[in-house]
C-alpha cells in the first residue's frame, strides 16, 4: 500500500478542502488493520458529493465493520486534474490518499445519467482499466449502485458487477462473500459467479445478449448457471431498524446541501406517471417520529449544523407530518436551528406550520405543478388543481413570502401547445394573486420564477414507451413558452435541452452506448453536468464515430418491444405500467397508495406480500377526512 | 422588551497547522461556529432571522498558511472557567486546529499593528540587503480598490534569514496589511536569479505599534 503526495498540488488549485481530508467525523482507520478496502466513489465533485445521503450511509454501515475500511473519493475539479495528471498522481482517497486502483472494491453510486463520462476519466485517472474485460486479477472490483443502476446495459461493459435497490441490505453479503472467496483462493471470476448468486446483484459478463435486426433487443440470457435470469432489487422492510449515521462528516467548504437531514420515509404513495422515483423505489416505508427526533437530536450534536431538512420523495405525506413538523421545530427552536421543509406539496401543507417554520428562516418556496393545464396534470397523474395550487400561493403570499418557484415540464406525452401556453398562464395567475389579496404588502412585488425542464422519459415508468422531444422540437415548444409570458413578475429559466436529450438516451440506453461513453470520454468529455464543461459536439462525433444512432434511443416504442432493463425486477410489473400508460392516454387518474392500492405489484416485495402502506382502515380513514374536507 | 441578558467577553488564542491550513478564513468561521455548537458552550447569538454566534477574528489567515498566534473574541451568556472553555472545544474541533488559551475579558486585537512570519522556500537566497535597501518595491497587490501596482517597501518591518527559513516583521492589520507570499514574489522578481520554488508561510507573532506581543 502506497500514498500520494498531494501538498506540493493543493497549494495551487482552488478549493483545496475538496481533497485535503481531516474534515470532522470522517473516519480514520488503520489501513493495515483492515481485511477489505472499500472505495466510495461519487463520480463528481466533492460538494455534490458529500451532499448525498446514500453515500453517507453506506459509509457508515461500511465503516461499523471492523475488517472494512470505506474511504471516499470524489472527481477532481478541471485545476486538480491537470495537476495530477502533470505530476503523475493517481486518482486517491480523501481519507488515507491511497490510490484508488490499491483497494479491493471501487464502489461507484450513479446518481443521473451525466456523471457517466466522469466514471471512465476517474477510472483513466486512477489508472484502471476502463472495460472490465481488461482488468487483471490484481484489479479492485469496480460496481455500481444507485437510481441509474436499475438500467445497467449503458455500462455493463465498465463495470464488474452491479446492485440493485438499498445497498445498505446487500453490502455486508458482498464483503463476506470476498472474505470467503479470499480464503478460497479463487479467481476473479469466481467472486463474481459467486455474488450472482445473491439476490440483488447483476454481474453483466455472465449474460450474453442478442439484437434483432431493427436494433431491438431480441433476448439476454444468462450463459452460467449462477447468474439469475431475473435481478431482484433488494429493499429495507424496517426503516426503524435500519442503521442510520449517528454522525455526518462535516465537510468544510460549502456544499450543496450542508446541513442534518433526515430520511423521513422511501419510496412514494403517489405515482406521478414520468417519475422513476416514485417507482423505483416502491413500496412506502416510514420512519416513525421517535426515530427521528432521536436520529435528528443525535446528528446536531455530534455535527454542530445549523441547518436540517427532511430528505423524502414528498415529504408532506409522511403519516404523522404534523406530529413530527411540530417535534422536530421545538428541538430547532431551542437549539437555534433551522429546519427547512422542502418538496412541500401544493395540497397539504398548513399555515401555521409555515408560520412557525418562518419564525427561523424565511426562505423561498417551491411547488411542483409539472404541467400547466388541468387536462396534462391528469395524463401524469399529478393530483394537484389549480385550486390547490391558488390557495397554497395565496396562504404563501398572505404570510409575507414573496417569491416562490414554479417547476414544471415540457415536452411530456401527448402534450400540445395548449398545455404549454397554460404553463404562462397559471404562473400568471399566481403572481396576480399576490395583487389580489389584501394581506400582502402591495409596496414589495412578488417574483414568480418559473423553473422548466425537458421531459425524459426514463424506464420503470408508465412513460417509458413514450417519444422524447427532439432538440428542435424542444426549443420550439421553449421560445413559444418564453412568448406567452406576458408579467413581469414572472421570470422564466429553461434547461439545456440538448443535455436532456443525451440523458434520455442512456436512461434508456443499451449495451451498444458503452461504446459510444468510451469514445465521448476520449475526446475528452467529462463534467458534463457542468454546462461549463458540456459539449455537445464531441458527443455527436462519439455517437457518429461509433455509427451510433441517437434517434434510435429517442424514439417512442412498442409494448411488444423487450427492453434492456426487463430483466431487472424493481417489484412493480410491466403490466402495471402498460395500465397506467393506457389511463395517461385517457387522462384518467390513478388514486394513491394509501387510498387504494393499485396492485403495482411492489408488495411482492414485502413480507406476506403485503404492502404496509395499503390498509382498509387507512384507507377508511382517508376518505371520511376528504369527506369532511368537502 | 426583550430582557437585557449579561453577555460575558472571552478570547482564544489557536493555531492552524496541516491540513487546516487550507481552510479559508470563511470556511473556518463556519467551522469554528460549528465547533462551538458541538462543545455546547451557551454561545450569545445575535438576534435576526438567521441568529449567529457573536464572534470577532484579529487577522484572516490566507489559505495555505498555518500559524500559532490566532485570536478570537466570542462572548458566552454564562461565566465558565477559561480551562473549561478551551478543554470542551479542542474535544470536538476538527485535526489541525487548537484552542491552545481561552482568556477572560477582551483581546488587544484592535492594537494590532504587525505579524511575524516564518516562510520556508525551497531555495533561500544568499542576501535580501539589496532587496531591502532598494528606494521602492513596486508589486501588484490586492488592494481594496482592486489589484494595484504598489509600494511595498514601507510595510516591511524586517527580513532576517536563518537556517534554510525567512522570518519576515510585516506590517499588519485593516489599515495596512502586507502578506509575506506577496513579498517573496517581489524577491522573485527583484533579485536576480532568484527562484524561491514553492514555500511555506507561517504566522508566528502578532504585535501592537510598540513591538509588544498580543496575546
Ligand atoms: S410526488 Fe410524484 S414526482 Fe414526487 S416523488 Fe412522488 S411520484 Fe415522484
Ligand atoms: S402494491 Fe399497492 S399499495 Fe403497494 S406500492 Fe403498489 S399500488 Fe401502492
Amino acid at each position: 500500500m502506497s500514498t500520494v503526495n498531494i501538498d506540493k498540488i493543493l497549494k495551487r488549485v482552488q478549493k483545496p478542502t475538496r481533497y485535503s481530508g481531516g474534515e470532522l467525523n470522517s473516519v480514520m482507520k488503520d489501513p493495515e488493520g483492515a481485511d477489505i478496502r472499500y472505495a466510495f466513489v461519487f463520480p463528481d465533485t466533492y460538494e455534490v458529493g458529500m451532499s448525498h445521503l446514500g453515500m453517507k450511509i453506506l459509509y457508515h454501515v461500511l465503516n461499523l465493520r471492523p475488517d472494512t475500511y470505506c474511504e471516499r473519493v470524489f472527481a477532481p475539479w478541471v485545476d486538480m486534474e491537470e495537476e495530477m495528471r502533470k505530476e503523475n498522481i493517481p486518482l486517491f482517497s480523501i481519507e488515507t490518499r491511497t490510490p484508488v486502483r490499491e483497494f479491493d472494491f471501487v464502489g461507484v453510486t450513479l446518481q443521473y445519467e451525466m456523471c457517466y463520462t466522469n466514471v471512465l476519466n476517474m477510472l483513466d485517472l486512477a489508472g484502471i482499466p476502463l472495460l472490465s474485460k481488461d482488468r487483471g486479477e490484481d484489479a479492485p472490483f469496480v460496481n455500481a449502485g444507485g437510481p441509474c443502476a436499475y438500467n445497467p446495459e449503458p455500462l455493463a461493459e465498465i463495470f464488474d458487477f452491479f446492485t440493485m435497490g438499498e445497498g445498505e441490505e446487500v453490502i455486508g453479503e458482498l464483503m463476506d462473500a470476498y472474505k470467503e472467496w479470499k480464503a478460497e483462493g479463487g479467481r476473479r471470476i469466481d467472486y463474481l459467479k459467486k455474488i450472482a448468486k445473491i439476490e440483488g446483484i447483476y454481474v453483466p459478463c455472465l449474460y450474453d445478449v442478442e439484437y434483432n435486426g431493427d436494433g431491438t433487443l431480441k433476448s439476454m440470457t444468462p450463459n452460467c448457471p449462477e447468474a439469475k435470469p431475473r435481478v431482484r432489487k433488494r429493499i429495507v422492510e424496517n426503516l426503524d431498524e435500519i442503521v442510520y449515521p449517528d454522525k455526518f462528516i462535516v465537510p468544510f467548504m460549502d456544499i450543496v446541501h450542508d446541513r442534518v437531514s433526515l430520511e423521513v420515509f422511501r419510496g412514494c404513495i403517489r405515482g406521478c406517471r414520468f417519475c422513476q422515483a416514485g417507482m423505483i423505489y416502491r413500496p412506502i416505508r416510514e420512519k416513525s417520529p421517535d426515530r427521528l427526533v432521536k436520529d435528528a437530536e443525535c446528528l446536531l450534536s455530534s455535527t454542530g449544523y445549523e441547518e436540517m431538512s427532511l430528505s423524502s420523495l414528498s415529504t408532506s405525506d409522511y403519516t404523522r407530518f404534523e406530529e413530527l413538523a411540530d417535534r422536530l421545530l421545538t428541538l430547532t427552536e431551542k437549539e437555534k436551528v433551522s429546519l427547512s421543509l422542502p418538496s412541500l406539496r401544493v395540497d397539504n401543507f398548513g399555515l401555521s406550520l409555515m408560520e412557525r417554520v418562518q419564525k427561523v428562516r424565511k426562505s423561498g418556496l417551491t411547488f411542483a405543478p409539472e404541467a400547466g393545464s388541468q387536462r396534462m396534470r391528469d395524463v401524469i397523474n399529478k393530483n394537484v388543481t389549480e385550486e390547490d395550487l391558488m390557495r397554497s400561493v395565496g396562504l404563501a403570499f398572505d404570510g409575507g413570502w414573496l417569491t416562490v418557484k414554479l417547476y414544471f415540464m415540457i415536452g411530456l406525452p401527448y402534450e400540445t401547445d395548449g398545455d404549454i401556453a397554460g404553463i404562462a398562464r397559471l404562473a400568471e395567475k399566481v403572481a396576480e394573486r399576490y395583487y389580489a389579496s389584501e394581506k400582502t404588502n402591495k409596496r414589495r412585488a412578488p417574483s414568480v420564477n418559473l423553473s422548466v425542464a425537458g421531459f425524459v422519459p426514463k424506464p420503470f415508468t408508465p412513460f417509458q414507451w413514450a417519444g422524447q422531444n427532439d432538440m428542435e422540437t424542444l426549443r420550439r415548444k421553449q421560445q413559444l413558452l418564453k412568448g406567452e409570458i406576458k408579467n413581469r413578475h414572472v421570470k422564466y429559466s429553461y434547461h439545456q435541452s440538448d443535455v436532456s436529450v443525451l440523458e434520455g438516451i442512456f436512461a434508456r440506453g443499451d449495451r451498444k452506448l458503452n461504446a459510444v461513453l468510451v469514445r465521448a470520454f476520449e475526446l475528452g468529455c467529462k463534467l458534463d453536468g457542468w454546462s461549463e464543461c458540456f459539449d455537445m459536439e464531441k458527443w455527436r462525433r462519439a455517437f457518429a464515430d461509433c455509427g451510433v444512432d441517437m434517434d434510435f434511443y429517442t424514439r417512442e416504442r412498442s409494448y411488444d418491444e423487450l427492453f434492456p432493463w426487463d430483466f431487472v425486477d424493481i417489484g412493480v410489473t410491466k403490466d402495471f405500467m402498460m395500465r397506467e400508460n393506457e389511463r395517461a392516454k385517457a387522462a384518467v387518474t390513478t388514486p394513491h397508495c394509501r387510498l387504494k392500492c393499485s396492485g403495482c405489484g411492489a408488495a411482492s416485495l414485502c413480507a406476506g406480500g403485503k404492502c404496509s402502506v395499503y390498509t382498509e382502515e387507512s384507507s377508511l380513514k382517508k376518505i371520511r377526512e376528504l369527506k369532511e374536507n368537502g | 422588551m426583550a430582557e437585557e441578558k449579561i453577555l460575558y467577553d472571552y478570547y482564544l488564542i489557536y493555531e492552524k497547522t496541516d491540513n487546516a491550513k487550507y481552510i479559508s478564513h470563511l470556511d473556518f468561521v463556519r467551522t469554528y461556529n460549528r465547533t462551538m455548537r458541538r462543545a455546547g458552550l451557551p454561545v450569545a447569538f445575535s438576534e435576526g432571522f438567521n441568529p449567529h454566534p457573536q464572534l470577532s477574528f484579529a487577522l484572516p489567515l490566507s489559505v495555505g498558511y498555518t500559524s500559532e498566534c490566532e485570536l478570537l473574541e466570542l462572548k458566552l451568556t454564562e461565566e465558565l472557567p477559561e480551562a473549561e472553555i478551551r478543554d470542551r472545544l479542542n474535544a470536538v474541533i476538527p485535526d489541525g486546529i487548537k484552542i491552545l488559551e481561552a482568556h477572560k475579558g477582551r483581546s488587544r486585537m484592535k492594537k494590532l499593528r504587525y505579524a511575524r512570519y516564518i516562510v520556508t522556500p525551497e531555495i533561500m537566497p544568499g542576501s535580501v540587503d539589496g532587496f531591502l535597501n532598494m528606494n521602492e518595491i513596486i508589486i501588484d497587490k490586492k488592494t481594496k480598490s482592486g489589484i494595484k501596482d504598489t509600494d511595498i517597501r514601507p510595510d516591511i518591518r524586517e527580513i532576517a534569514l536563518s537556517d534554510g527559513k525567512m522570518e519576515m516583521i510585516l506590517c499588519a492589520g485593516s489599515d495596512r496589511n502586507l502578506k509575506p507570499d506577496v513579498v517573496v514574489r517581489a524577491m522573485n522578481r527583484y533579485i536576480s536569479g532568484y527562484d524561491s520554488g514553492d514555500c511555506e508561510y507561517h504566522r508566528a507573532a502578532v504585535y501592537d505599534d510598540e513591538m509588544k506581543i498580543i496575546n
